[in-house]
């Protein structure tokens, strides 16, 4: 087995999981969402690429694979990175705060971002990477385990591991853990709206605001995320979105200017919007860090546009990181990095003038 | 080549012997190759193995590659025949020797192999790379099966070689064009690469590049070209025959042309162009 894995893990769930079973075996579980072609082809609907493949063929996610004419998952219960990580990190501000989220992903990815910045396992194909045999019943186990109210599928795209999302995501439902989706929104509508019906929350990381960042950045398309980011604010699933804020890429004030009028338009002002630094990475290496200035000017735009929670992410301590009340002003959640330093929510009002923050609390 | 895709040896020997003596002006094969490989390399024969059995590069003309090399003065412990992954050679009936003597046959998986740490970033490309073509080999003969392919329209041997990189699925996009030409470009390719044979005795000129019985021609041919667009560019011509023949359109009319011929010759890879090409056809 080739040593680009990462397996991130916290030392006594890694305890767990040695005793348990490292594999180097993938699944063949039947994936959902194709349709058999004649001879032996199969035609994938889960993601917006539609990957027509022949027999013995791979997806462009590279963890799919036609296997005799029927389409298979290789990676369900094949966790390749697993960690407790606090829920801000994920980031989502308006869930559960303080709390930590069981975190768990297998290789693959449906785009491929220039700027990944966790392409060791997310670009890779599942055989490349270590993993562990870790079924949906045992993932909420873990999570009840090490007293995570929630289960998040992250790190890379958990679209390319529906199946196994899913599945966990409904055994999580019915032991009362929460689950939780850290996605490009590069899926199919069916698929998308079925999984808001088992999750709980779904942050959307619009890469950018123009189809040609997509073309070239992201080898994806605007427009099905554009369309996932409505079908999830309709479902009633919380969501948050992430705007990775990349140097002369897609920092034009323009663009943050139109994507803040689209959501005001299209999901309303309630929806958080987080602003993240961009940091050298994967094949974007010849760029600086996003300066804390265009940060706070994209923060400035958006707030104007009338959303109600703008943040700047990957600056610990930056004031933005908060969560201000728009009515009172008043810090409703004071944060620092991933750490809640206080929380003035009453049943999800503040506590200052009573004025409802959108979220789910508690 | 029997029903049962056996083959005739002498006739393959033939072929090699005939092919490298029109590709090289020389009288027999071992001459030939000492043109283009010296005692010391690290000689890389990269086979292609991802359509099982039927449709890989048949084990006989691979090992019979292998032993004209060793008759050229290669070693054999120097001589790899290669893919991506051990299931895939041994599905396509390979016999995997990591250390013992003879030829060595194994994929980029085996233990103690795997890719490269750091990644390549090449215009479009960013892979890591096999560590056999990477550090293990010191020259590379790129030996392809010639078939269709249902988005780069023909996979060849400059395609052969997205079995060399960890992330080749990420290359199938706009009819895997530029992508084809500039991963041959990468240093570990295009410094390495210096002879394409691809394996034409049974054709998959429709529905590629898995094996369809029903769209695959007996061709019985072997081609062979110092130049990989080339090569490639009268496999593509191969297949169209064969398509016209059979009442099928064209690839340019199915929209999946190998565009990425041309951008390999705009690149100076190679020439991809008829006017430009030499192709000698000899019966065996």
């Amino acid at each position: 087995m080739a040593s680009t894995g990462l397996l991130k893990q916290i030392p006594s769930l890694l305890a767990d999981l040695y005793a348990f079973s490292r594999n180097e075996n993938l699944s063949q579980v039947e994936a959902r969402y194709y349709k058999q072609l004649p001879d032996k082809e199969i035609e994938c609907f889960l993601c917006p690429r539609q990957c027509k493949l022949g027999d013995k063929e791979r997806g462009y996610c590279g963890v799919r694979e036609n296997i005799g004419g029927k389409y298979y998952t290789l990676v369900y219960g094949k966790a390749c990175a697993i960690n407790s990580d606090p829920i801000e990190k994920k980031p989502f501000f308006h869930f559960l705060p303080g709390t930590t989220a069981l975190s768990l992903a297998t290789a693959g990815c449906n785009v491929n971002c220039k700027f990944c910045q966790n392409w060791e396992i997310s670009q890779v194909r599942p055989e490349q990477v270590e993993h562990y045999d870790v079924p949906p019943a045992m993932v909420v186990d873990y999570a009840q385990k090490y007293n995570c109210p929630s289960i998040a599928f992250t790190y890379t795209e958990p679209i390319v591991f529906y199946e196994y999302m899913y599945d966990t995501s409904r055994e999580a439902r019915l032991k009362k853990v929460r689950s939780t989706v850290v996605t490009g929104g590069h899926v199919n509508p069916e698929p998308l709206q079925e999984l808001t019906k088992v999750v709980d929350a779904i942050k959307i990381d619009l890469k950018a605001f123009n189809q040609d960042f997509y073309t070239n950045y992201v080898r994806g398309e605007l427009k099905p995320v554009l369309e996932a980011i409505k079908i999830v604010a309709r479902s009633g699933v919380w969501l948050e979105i992430v705007y990775l804020v990349i140097p002369t890429l897609n920092d034009d004030p323009n663009e943050i200017k139109m994507l803040a009028q689209w959501l005001m338009k299209e999901v309303g002002p309630d929806v958080p919007l987080h602003f993240s630094r961009f940091y050298p990475k994967y094949l974007v290496q010849n760029l600086p860090p996003t300066p804390i200035s265009t940060l706070e000017r994209a923060h400035k735009i958006a707030l104007e546009q009338g959303l109600h929670y703008v943040y700047i992410g990957n600056i610990p301590g930056h004031s933005a990181e908060s969560t201000c009340c728009p009515k009172c002003k008043n810090t409703v959640i004071q944060r620092t990095g991933y750490t809640i330093e206080r929380i003035e929510l009453k049943r999800g009002k503040c506590k200052f003038c009573d004025n409802p923050i959108p979220g789910i609390w508690s | 080549m029997n029903q049962e895709g056996a083959i005739d040896q002498n006739k393959l020997l033939g072929m090699f012997n005939r092919g490298f003596e029109l590709l090289m002006d020389k009288q027999n094969p071992r001459d030939s190759l000492r043109l283009l490989f010296s005692p010391n390399d690290r000689v890389g024969i990269k086979i292609n193995t991802i359509s099982g059995k039927m449709l890989s590069t048949r084990p006989d003309v691979a090992l019979s590659l292998a032993k004209l090399l060793l008759e050229a003065g290669i070693r054999e412990r120097n001589i790899i025949i290669w893919d991506r992954t051990n299931r895939e050679l041994k599905d396509a009936e390979y016999r995997l020797n990591f250390n013992g003597s003879g030829f060595r046959v194994f994929g980029t998986d085996t233990q103690g192999v795997g890719y490269t740490r750091d990644l390549v970033d090449h215009l479009n490309i960013g892979s890591l790379f096999s560590l056999i073509q990477s550090d293990m080999v010191s020259a590379s003969i790129s030996l392809a099966v010639l078939k269709d392919h249902g988005m780069a329209g023909v996979t060849a041997g400059m395609k052969n070689y997205f079995g060399a990189v960890h992330n080749p699925n990420k290359y199938h996009d706009f009819n895997c064009n530029p992508f084809v030409a500039e991963l041959f470009e990468t240093d570990f390719i295009r410094k390495k690469h210096k002879l394409t044979i691809l394996d034409c005795l049974l054709v998959q000129y429709h529905r590629g590049p898995s094996y369809h019985p029903h769209w695959a021609e007996r061709y019985e041919a072997l081609l062979f070209s110092l130049d990989p667009v080339a090569a490639d560019f009268v496999g593509w011509q191969l297949i169209e025959k064969l398509r016209a023949q059979k009442g099928l359109p064209s690839l340019e009319e199915e929209k999946r042309a190998p565009i990425y011929l041309k951008t390999a010759e705009k690149m100076g890879l190679g020439k991809a162009n008829s006017s430009q090409i030499q192709v000698i056809e000899n019966e065996v």
